[in-house]
């Protein structure tokens, strides 16, 4: 023991003078863990109390899981901790398998005695469920996922029929259902972690010192500077995890940047779209990129003359070269939009025609409608960055250009992110450049938030457009279960949408993530937060 | 006389601490928001815990009780929490302080060891190409803005070379506990298994702050060296020596050397203040976790009860540092303590 | 045309003239008189022939290299920034406002710190040691630190920054100013003055001042140098100046966001500041060498 301290000594000595002559020799120390740049703090880590993608990226898919999973691949929903489940014929009662021999996290700070069973699964669920849960006041008390979606209203009750088999019953049938399982925000919780902070009287803890089945275990976070995890070595998926995750809070970009090229990051969240090149060029560098679950669109406030005349709105989409905006304002990062859905997911209809640059189509529609000298209206730019449009000003300013060619001067307009959130649900706007970020893989989290009639209330409907037939469609559409019955429905609400031109979709932006290139499998998870468990180095 | 010296410093340094502790008490009155939340940091309260943090900073009593409990927590270790952290403000000084100190301290001693040497060589070689020369790099690298040096240093040696790292103290990837604050201590006492690459990989985090400190410090110190030598050599005791018959070599070394030090070495204490100041601009460039970057960060955030404790600590230290300096100086060179003397 | 000498007076050239001619002697010291004096025409100039205007922004010319390197355009000299402004006019508008709040400063600073020091100097007994006392602790916090301090307090800002600075400055005149009041005092002229019935305020203004001006000009241009330092740190770490203000320290930190892409964003900012604070440095060290081969000869 002795000799072994005069060692270190010794080493920290020659260490010391080697430093004078600035050669020092590397030594491989990087095999055994993964150092992620993330953009922020997160809010806790229970991402049930939160939508921001800071949060879920720090927890959701490296603490906990969930009882199913998308595949990140082809958008399925597939088995994670229900092995298997079943959907009543009626759509309304969803029975759950659950998977045997999964095991929590154990910890300094809890030590489970117990498997995970369909007791933790009643806990996670009620406790965003029922107001009178002894955990659903605890940090705050707001679900906004849950409740944004009115799912807490959806579920009639949840029942646990043996150990390892649960039932839930709905109030009315919604196809959509089990793909709000599937999302960051439907983790599952230890029921039996919670019943001990109830002992302690520490209930708080449960969303700071989190326990999950997870293929990380939380090990300690320092505000600021990083979150430490380590691997679970008791992973009921397999035994390849990493042994250390590291995520290292930097919030600015250029800096995630810096350190992925000195290799203080193996991986960086949202790199820049002014650096992706710089990424691109470098060999040691890793640049992925996949189309988002996102539409970036022209809005017009069909509540308002002349934009309640569907051939003005058409007459306006066809003014605008879509191709001229994606090259200028998303440097090619994003795929041109036909419909509300994005290429990948699996009601994205191929035959859908795109409405082509043609100003004097779009000219003679005017004067059919009655408008022969023009008008001047107001174009809203969002004055944030977001990955469906990451420079809505510059949209504007050439989509300006491109009215005046037909006769129409627009003005401008912009306010503080939140004032022109709030007054785009007022409706004060002519016709707005904004989009879309879906949370999951199913394709009424595009068309319900986005044009049905209940929407305009919520504020997510931005053309105030209220049309019953499409209402109609995409309501009939979540009572069947079988896709193929589903895409019917969607397409038809698509033809209402070519037809009647609430919106013009621009464009559906790629997700990025880059990484330097000894990472293998950092996958680009379209429905969501990162994912760290099959990563090796 | 020496222990006049000590009483009187000791005095002027327990003063002195007192009025900074004074004002730290005034800044939480003076910055916007409740006076009571700036000192505590405690936010949201209920009424009931409110009237008791109320009682426990004696506000229902007069000011200079007041100041005397907050006083007595000062000593206590109990200086309030952060609003943006909620972590109490004397542990996360009591981390960030150490970072501060052990960059300062490293900076320090290489800036003697390039500084004084070269003075004492360019003051040798007085008006001589030399002499010049070292005198034109010096004015250079001190004229040079240490945020862009810093800058520099990472565009060059991280980004170009990809030689050093550019952020931190040492690998995230060593899991090493703060204990003391001091990295190589706390590497030293810590259970990893991979010691000596921490030790390392804590080194190359170290050598691109130090190295932009030292440009700056070195060349200071390396300018008050030779001026002071030229100073030495040119006087008349010196030529005196000589005619005493010695060497050229002997007048130096027992004459010119010490002369030459004694009356800098006051001016060193101002440096290391001027150096722990630069090293919060640094540890802002290279993410050190120091206590720059702590109350740059606090700043920004507007984070009043952490503004105030950053402040009374960096201007402790400062002074601290200052009058220690300034005593050992007068300890070694009792000629200072009378000229402080004539001047009163 | 060559001047006849008649009187011996140009053999004994007044003291200021004297040092004038010591500073000339030195080359590097001319030559850092002459590059300071570049920038301070650019000050003055330099918003008449610049050709845009700094916070213009080109959403079409982004991050353009300076016009020497492959992909950079002649309209645009030095290249542009993230948001398409022109990188020379920025530096030359930044300069103005770096140096010319700077010069501001120290008037200021000067201007307070003599009135304080000479007052000081001038008076004996407690006032005097208790204002004493003050100074040295004040004199030993870097002024960086001060105005931090003082930032901090007052919130963050330019003409927050612009204050703090402007006070860090004068406890160094008011040293300065002390000791040399405090010294001149004791000599025969000052008696002689003063038994002609001079006031304090004639003795130093018509006494004490003209013998303290090339001192001052020393003190001026090592305050100036600090003074250009600190509130481009300043705006550097975000205390001072904000952006988009085209202040060189703020400029700095905006370009920090694109370092990889665009290196002389970074480095061209950083080397106005530092030529800046090096021709007033050599300048300084001219004169104050040249004050002391006077004194000595």
């Amino acid at each position: 023991m002795y000799l072994n301290r005069a060692y270190q000594i010794l080493i920290m000595c020659i260490v010391l003078t080697l430093s004078a002559c600035g050669k020092i020799s590397s030594v491989n120390i990087n095999d055994a863990g993964i150092i992620y740049c993330s953009e922020g703090n997160p809010t806790s880590f229970n991402p049930q109390l939160d939508t921001s993608g800071t949060t879920s990226d720090a927890s959701s898919h490296q603490i906990y899981d969930r009882l199913l999973n998308f595949d990140p691949l082809t958008g399925k929903i597939i088995p994670a901790l229900a092995s298997s489940w079943l959907v009543s014929s009626d759509g309304l009662t969803y029975t759950f398998q659950l998977r045997r021999q999964v095991k929590f996290h154990s910890t300094d700070y809890f030590q489970p005695t117990r498997n995970f069973n369909a007791d933790d699964v009643m806990f996670s669920i009620n406790r965003w469920r029922l107001p009178n849960h002894p955990f659903h006041h605890v940090s705050g008390g707001k679900y906004p996922y849950f409740t944004s979606l009115e799912l807490n209203q959806k579920i009639d009750k949840i029942e646990r029929i043996n150990g390892y088999r649960v039932e839930l019953t709905l109030k009315s049938p919604d196809s959509s259902f089990l793909a709000n399982l599937a999302t960051d925000f439907a983790v599952i919780l230890s029921k039996e972690y919670a019943n001990q902070l109830v002992q302690q009287d520490n209930l708080q803890a449960i969303d700071n010192y989190p326990i999950g089945t997870g293929p990380f275990k939380y090990i300690n976070y320092k505000k600021d500077r990083y979150i430490r995890y380590a691997k679970h070595s008791d992973y009921w998926r397999h035994d390849s995890a990493v042994e250390k995750l590291i995520f290292d809070v930097t919030p600015s970009s250029s800096l995630r940047l810096a350190k992925l090229i000195t290799g203080e990051c193996d991986a960086i969240a949202y790199p820049s779209q002014s650096e992706l090149n710089v990424v691109r060029e470098r060999e040691d560098l890793t640049l992925d990129e996949k189309p988002g679950l996102n539409v970036g669109f022209w809005a017009f406030n069909t509540s308002k003359p002349p934009f309640d005349n569907p051939k003005v709105r058409r007459a306006l989409s066809l003014a605008i070269d879509k191709n001229a905006l994606l090259e200028t304002v998303y440097f090619e990062s994003a795929t041109s939009a036909k419909g509300l859905l994005p290429d990948s997911s699996w009601a994205h209809q191929v035959d859908l025609i795109d409405t082509s640059y043609n100003p004097v189509m779009a000219r003679k529609l005017l004067i059919e409608s009655g408008i022969s000298d023009g008008f001047s209206m107001d174009i809203w730019a969002m004055p944030v960055e977001r990955a469906y449009n990451p420079n809505a000003r510059k949209m504007a300013i050439l989509i300006q250009r491109y009215l005046s060619e037909i006769g129409i001067s627009a003005n401008i307009v912009s306010y503080e992110w939140s004032t022109f959130r709030q007054r785009l649900t007022e409706g004060a706007h002519d016709s707005v450049l904004i989009g879309w970020n879906a949370d999951n893989g199913d394709p009424d989290n595009f068309y319900r938030p986005l044009l049905t009639c209940a929407a305009i209330e919520s504020g997510t409907n931005r053309a105030m457009w209220c049309n019953p037939e499409y209402d109609n469609l995409v309501n009939q559409a979540v009572l069947y279960s079988d896709t193929k019955d589903r895409i019917s429905f969607y397409h038809a609400a698509n033809s209402v949408i070519a037809e009647q031109v609430p919106l013009v979709p621009i464009a559906h932006a790629f997700r990025y993530r880059a990484h330097r290139s000894e990472l293998k499998g950092l996958v680009i998870n379209p429905f969501g937060a990162i994912r760290f468990g099959d990563v090796t180095k | 006389m020496i222990l006049r010296t000590l009483i009187r410093n000791t005095n002027l340094l327990i003063s002195t601490l007192l009025i900074l502790s004074l004002f730290s008490f005034v800044l939480a009155f003076l910055f916007p928001g409740d006076p009571l939340e700036n000192l505590s940091g405690l936010t949201n309260l209920s009424e009931q815990e409110y009237e008791r943090v109320f009682l426990a900073y004696g506000f229902d009593q007069s000011y200079v009780t007041q100041f005397w409990i907050y006083l007595n927590k000062l000593f206590e270790g109990d200086w309030g929490l952060s609003f943006a952290s909620g972590i109490p403000l004397w542990q996360e000084l009591s981390l960030a302080l150490p970072a501060s100190i052990e960059l300062s301290i490293y900076s320090l001693f290489v800036s003697l060891m390039i500084g004084i040497p070269l003075g004492f060589w360019a003051g040798f070689k007085y008006h001589k190409p030399a002499d010049y020369s070292l005198l034109a790099i010096s004015v250079v690298s001190y004229s040079l803005p240490i945020f862009w040096l810093a800058l520099i240093l990472i565009l060059i040696f991280s980004l170009s070379l990809g030689w050093l790292p550019l952020s931190g103290r040492v690998s995230l990837l060593f899991d090493i506990p703060e204990v003391s604050g001091f990295m190589f201590v706390d590497i030293f006492n810590s259970e990893i298994d991979n010691k000596n690459a921490a030790y390392i990989s804590a080194l190359k985090h170290l050598i691109m702050p130090t190295l932009s400190l030292t440009i700056i410090t070195a060349a200071i110190i390396f300018r008050l060296t030779r001026r002071s030598f030229i100073d030495v050599m040119s006087s008349q005791y010196i030529k005196t020596a000589y005619t005493r018959g010695l060497s050229h070599t002997q007048v130096i070394l027992r004459h010119g050397v010490r002369n030459t030090l004694l009356p800098i070495l006051p001016l060193f204490a101002m440096q290391s203040a001027v150096l722990l100041t630069n090293a919060m601009i640094v540890e802002f460039v290279y993410s050190w976790p120091g206590v720059g970057n702590w109350l740059i960060q606090a700043i920004s955030q507007r984070d009043y009860p952490a503004i105030r404790a950053g402040m009374l600590a960096v201007s402790s230290l400062v002074i601290v540092v200052t009058i220690m300096t300034d005593v050992s100086a007068k300890l070694i060179n009792p000629a200072l303590v009378g000229e402080n003397h004539a001047e009163n | 045309m060559r001047r006849i000498d008649f009187y011996e007076d140009d053999l004994y050239p007044s003291p200021l003239k004297h040092t004038w001619q010591e500073f000339q002697k030195s080359h590097i010291a001319v030559l850092g008189m002459w590059i300071l004096a570049f920038f301070i025409v650019l000050i003055v100039v330099g918003p008449f022939v610049m050709p845009f205007d700094p916070l213009l922004q080109n959403p079409n010319a982004v991050l353009l290299s300076p016009s020497w390197e492959g992909s950079g355009s002649l309209q645009y000299i030095l290249g542009t920034d993230s948001l398409g402004r022109d990188l020379l006019s920025r530096l030359v508008y930044g300069c103005r406002m770096t140096l010319g709040i700077s010069l501001l400063l120290v008037m200021i600073a000067m201007m307070l710190g003599v009135a304080l020091g000479a007052t000081a100097g001038m008076a004996k007994g407690v006032r005097s040691s208790i204002l004493n006392h003050l100074l040295d602790s004040l004199m030993a916090i870097p002024t960086l630190l001060i105005a931090i301090v003082i930032v901090a307090i007052l919130g963050v800002g330019l003409v927050n920054s612009m204050w703090a600075i402007a006070l860090a400055l004068v406890p160094q005149f008011v040293h300065n100013t002390r000791e040399f009041v405090r010294n001149e005092m004791n000599k025969e002229y000052i008696l002689a003055s003063k038994l002609d019935g001079a006031r304090k305020l004639h003795l130093f203004f018509y006494c004490i001042l003209p013998n303290m001006f090339e001192l001052l000009v020393v003190q001026c241009t090592m305050a100036l140098s600090i003074a250009i330092l600190d509130i481009s740190a300043l705006g550097f770490l975000g205390l001072g100046a904000q952006p988009p203000s085209p202040e060189l320290g703020a400029m700095l930190s905006e370009a920090l966001k694109v370092a990889y892409k665009a290196p002389w964003s970074i480095a061209l900012p950083g080397l106005a500041i530092f030529l800046m604070v090096l021709s007033i440095n050599i300048v300084g060290d001219g004169l104050r060498a040249a004050l002391r081969n006077r004194l000595t000869q």
